[in-house]
């Protein structure tokens, strides 16, 4: 098992963030997703928004590992949760994947929050817990998993600043009117 | 975004566009209402459904934020 996590700060308010992080996906830093669904959406006595998504991703093994496996299936199918609270203004998602769960399970936990001392900035903690299932290979793919855990968060923050930038430099409506 | 089962990508964009204006001009300016984008939700939730019972996909069993009374059923 390894344990990973990080912090990033956006320069953007807290909702200017969370309304790029409802709709991270597609992105052209993350084309390993190549599916999104909601599954299920309500609103709870709190007001708080649970979202419970269905993503589906492409995370591409090395071909070595994938032999060694006798692993061929490529496509993962990963379940999220998130919920946000608008009083509070915290967003909180989880995820672990559903598929491939006999090799591997990536459990990770998001929280965007505004800076304490600055509402024009938005702090991201983000951790994860990697268990690689079996014996011989666990230390080599966990330490591979986590490195890849650190390219993929850096990509995930650039993902939302990609969105916050076209879509305030758009500042198209989202419908077609007429 | 594609939806899991290809068919649904029109549905799934058509709630989308919906949801995404409700969240950002409603539920974030603190407007409390019902159940937003309801008839798109379910048109495109029959379409998904039957999708992932097609590719066999194991949506449900996995409960991994832990036990939590606030959750919705789903």
């Amino acid at each position: 098992m390894k344990i990973w996590s990080t912090e990033h700060v956006f320069s953007y308010p807290w909702e200017t963030v969370i309304k790029a992080a409802m709709r991270k996906y597609p992105n052209p830093m993350n084309p390993s997703v190549v599916g999104v669904d909601v599954l299920d959406r309500s609103l709870d006595t709190e007001g708080r928004l649970h979202s419970h998504r269905l993503l589906s991703t492409e995370w591409g093994l090395p071909g070595i590992v994938r032999a060694i496996l006798g692993n061929t299936q490529t496509r993962t199918y990963v379940k999220e949760h998130s919920i946000v609270d608008p009083g509070e203004k915290k967003m909180e998602l989880c995820s672990t994947n559903i598929t491939l769960t006999n090799l591997v399970s990536v459990d990770e936990r998001l929280v965007y929050r505004p800076h304490p001392d600055n509402p024009e900035v938005t702090i991201l903690t983000q951790e994860a817990i990697i268990t690689v299932k079996g014996v011989s290979l666990s230390s080599y793919l966990e330490g591979m998993m986590a490195r890849r855990m650190s390219a993929n968060a850096r990509k995930g923050w650039d993902a939302i600043e990609w969105i916050i930038q076209n879509s305030e430099r758009e500042n198209l409506p989202l419908c077609d009117v007429g | 975004m594609n939806s899991v089962g290809e068919a649904c990508t029109e549905l799934k964009r058509e709630y989308d566009q919906c949801f995404n204006r409700w969240f950002a001009e409603s539920f974030l300016k603190g407007e409390r209402g019902g159940e937003p984008c309801g008839d798109s939700f379910k048109r495109y939730q029959l379409c998904v459904q039957r999708a992932i019972r097609e590719k066999d996909i194991p949506v449900d069993g996995v409960d991994f934020m832990g036990p939590n009374k606030d959750k919705p059923e789903s």
